[in-house]
């Protein structure tokens, strides 16, 4: 029982009516292949409808239909489209110490009770289970096999998170989409998870291991919550599971948990932190909040977050209203995170929405051009998916610039008196007086015209905002800037205090720049001039 | 990630009051618990310059140096401006490190350690034990970013496992579905393995203690019961218990066991 899970079912082995393929890969448990109908054939109406409710019951574990099970004899009636392909887990007994083959055949009894009671869309099926009788074999004699929906492929593998078996693991070929999920996407899919996860602790059950292993995405895009071998029925607030669990995921209250003699300690919370992370994991490509390179740095720093010592850092890419909702379900203290249950946070998402749905009729737009890119999440955003790099540009390297500049003549300061409102250029265009404003109170005296305090122009919006992408020209609280045209979803930018803003307004420069235009982060302003979005892509001028 | 123990014995922290903290003045053994990220100051310490730890040597300085969690180990820094401090493994076989003067941060890979601070007469020194390290299940050694792992994971080359599977071996060997080892039949059971010789029943007691609070924090059942006893075969059946039920010892681990001395069993632990 060393190096990794061992291949044991050769492609072509029938288990039941089903035939295996390939290997999918191996979980915390067992191996997962995938496996082909090869039962009799059935007419297409048969088993349609409904999936028959109540008491079918699931095989008992001890049970051996060997591998002449009936085709759905035991187990809940599967539909023609489940037949085609489906997924085999494997739980294997063999080899195991007598106490541990125990524990598995609990894992199994948890997962054929859960499939069997806990039947919604967003669940993976459970579509049969049987135990080997191979007394031949005696690697399979006595495993447990559950047949299940066959996914595409995980959450895992959609962020590109590296496995944990490293290359080893078979990639599912060809089906991995190359970029990580947009804005619309990573909204859909979190809604999906979350919908799953309300079902689940509706029922009173905790899911115990939730992670992006173990959320499937199917061949059409949806979410199947799975692997239910730590999930368990809750007996008042709490259940108990075996001491198992994924470091990146744990709560901090876990670290400490003790064990009692059924296990330790879960509640609905437990899910709850792991969502929170997954919700972060989904919009940054599978970055935990977290930082550190290990999981048990990581596992360090949420303990030190929890304890006060460290704030939570998320990162820009997590939009806002996500963010919130991440941070709701990092909340530290168990008994303060048990506030945000999954139905809780659900109805938060589906409000946001709507709220969502009802803003581009309230906002009266000039045209936007085709492809420029829609305000609300779920519209999709698809011109700036490239944008992945926030930064924020940093006091030192505002002063470098500065001291390239050398001198403040160049800043494009109105006079006196000008004030945030529309005009009209000489062409014609409208456009807008834009006040800039410093987050940091010391910049903010008048007159200060302090190199540190100086406010930087990019050249291109959705660039990351670095030193290379900001014009020479500095900008200070208080100038006065014209704005013609916005964009709505640029590089998300922060200032120094945390506000947060994609939207960059495009203004003109002074003579003698080289440029005719610049972008300012709306951050480092309060005016929210309903200027034009910008036609075109931004591109320095 | 429960953070690092430190434990100073009797008598090394004695001496006049002059560090803030009041449990020092008491000559008994100071634990101090450190969560993630947590630091303690150690030294002689005095008004001006308080240490959490504090060694009355006038040898030793008033801020010694510090240690600092990180991780699932710890950091030691030597804030003195000449004395080496040494790292012992007193589990090891004689390993140590030296830490020289003002170096910042040096990693301790030991789960135990032993810090060693140079006097004139016998050195001082406290211990610190990291039961945070993290090892992978036997299953699943290709890889652990994404595994799920048990979550108490033992040493299965420290003395404590050893004690552990001393503990367990009569349920193991369907000797006693109840039966749990006394200490001295502990102490007298790892005699003969190469590690163990002088093993004493009170290290047996504090390596039992040891897997009950730190490695599997076990919420024992409050026991009415004041004496003493009782309350131990209690902690001691519980750590048996929960180590078979959760398969933290198994039936290979009895290999690990010295061959057994008195007949009856003789063939069946020859033959392992």
């Amino acid at each position: 029982m060393s190096g990794g899970p061992v291949e044991v079912v050769p492609p072509g082995y029938r288990v039941g009516d089903w035939e295996v393929t390939e290997p999918i890969g191996a979980g915390g448990w067992g191996t997962v292949y995938a496996a082909r109908y090869v039962g009799p054939p059935r007419a297409a109406g048969d088993g349609d409808g409904p999936p028959k409710p109540g008491p079918e019951p699931a095989p008992e574990p001890g049970r051996e239909p060997g591998r002449s099970a009936e085709p759905g004899g035991a187990g809940p009636v599967p539909d023609v489209a489940d037949l085609a392909e489906v997924a085999l887990k494997f739980l294997p007994t063999a080899g195991l110490a007598p106490r541990q083959a125990r524990g598995l055949v609990e894992t199994a009894r948890r997962e054929t009770e859960l499939g069997r009671r806990a039947r919604h869309p967003r669940l993976i099926r459970l579509l049969d289970s049987l135990t080997l009788s191979e007394p031949a074999n005696p690697v399979l004699d006595g495993a447990v096999v559950l047949v299940m929906e066959r996914a595409r492929h995980s959450l895992r593998e959609r962020l590109h998170i590296p496995s944990a078996q490293g290359p080893a693991a078979p990639a599912p070929s060809g089906e991995r989409t190359s970029d990580p999920p947009a804005e619309a996407e990573g909204a859909r899919l979190l809604t999906e998870i979350c919908e799953g996860l309300a079902h689940l602790h509706a029922l009173g059950w905790v899911h115990g291991d939730l992670k992006p292993d173990n959320v499937l995405i199917m061949a059409d895009g949806s979410v199947r919550l799975s692997d239910f071998g730590l999930a368990v029925e809750l007996n008042g607030t709490h259940g108990y599971i075996p001491p198992l669990g994924t470091p990146d995921y744990l709560p901090p209250e876990r670290w400490r948990a003790p064990l009692g003699e059924r296990g330790v300690q879960v509640r609905p919370s437990t899910d709850i932190w792991a969502l929170g992370i997954m919700i972060h994991q989904v919009f940054t490509g599978g970055v935990s909040p977290f930082p550190g390179a290990t999981p048990m740095a990581r596992g360090a720093a949420a303990q030190e977050y929890a304890e006060g010592r460290a704030p939570l850092r998320m990162d820009l890419r997590v939009p806002p209203f996500w963010r919130d909702l991440a941070a709701d379900c990092l909340t530290p203290a168990q008994e303060e995170r048990a506030v945000h249950t999954a139905a809780g946070l659900l109805a938060r998402i589906r409000a946001a929405r709507e709220r969502e749905q009802q803003r581009p009729a309230v906002t009266a737009r000039a045209p936007v051009p085709a492809h420029a890119p829609g305000a609300a999440w779920w519209q999709g955003r698809a011109a700036l998916l490239g944008v992945t790099v926030t930064t924020v540009v940093c006091g030192a390297a505002a002063a470098a610039a500065v001291a390239l500049l050398g001198g403040e003549d160049r800043s494009p300061r109105s006079g006196a008196g000008a004030t945030a409102g529309m005009g009209t250029a000489a062409g014609g265009e409208r456009t807008a007086r834009i006040e800039v404003f410093n987050a940091e109170e010391p910049c903010r005296q008048a007159g200060n015209r302090d190199k540190l305090c100086s406010l930087g122009l990019a050249i291109d919006p959705v660039k990351p905002y670095t030193l290379d992408n900001v014009v020479t020209t500095r900008v200070w609280h208080g100038d006065t800037l014209v704005a013609d045209c916005q964009v709505p979803q640029g590089v998300p930018i922060a200032d120094e205090a945390g506000e947060r803003s994609t939207q960059w307004f495009r203004v003109r420069l002074p003579a003698g720049e080289g440029r005719g235009t610049a972008w300012l982060p709306a951050v480092r302003a309060k005016d929210r001039p309903a200027l034009p979005e910008c036609a075109g892509r931004p591109s320095p001028a | 990630m429960s953070g690092v123990l430190i434990h100073l014995p009797p008598g090394e922290g004695t001496g006049p009051a002059t560090g803030r903290e009041a449990g020092a003045m008491a000559p008994g053994p100071v634990t101090l618990r450190l969560g993630a990220g947590g630091v303690a100051r150690f030294g002689r310490g005095s008004a001006s310059t308080p240490v959490e730890l504090r060694l009355a040597d006038p040898a030793v300085s008033r801020l010694a140096g510090e240690i600092r969690v990180t991780d699932d180990h710890w950091q030691l820094s030597n804030l003195s401006s000449g004395q080496t401090y040494l790292v012992e493994n007193p589990e090891g076989a004689g390993e140590y490190f030296r830490v020289p003067p003002r170096r910042a941060g040096a990693p301790i890979p030991f789960e135990f350690a032993r810090v060693v601070l140079p006097t004139r007469g016998s050195a001082v020194s406290f211990q610190v034990f990291a039961p945070d390290h993290v090892y992978m299940d036997p299953d699943g050694m290709d890889g652990w970013g994404t595994r799920t792992l048990t979550a108490f994971s033992l040493d299965e080359t420290a003395t404590y496992f050893l004690v552990l599977v001393a503990l367990c071996e009569p349920r193991l060997r369907d000797e006693s579905a109840v039966a749990v080892a006394t200490t001295p039949q502990i102490v007298d059971r790892l005699r003969s393995h190469p590690e163990c010789g002088r093993l004493t029943a009170r290290a047996v007691s504090s390596h039992i203690d040891y897997l009950a609070e730190e490695k599997l924090r076990i919420s024992a059942p409050a026991t009415a019961d004041p004496r003493q006893g009782a309350r131990r075969n209690g902690k001691r059946e519980a750590v048996v218990g929960l180590a078979l039920r959760f398969g933290l010892v198994r039936e290979e681990h009895l290999a690990l066991l010295p061959p057994r001395a008195p007949a009856p069993h003789r063939v069946e632990v020859a033959g392992r």
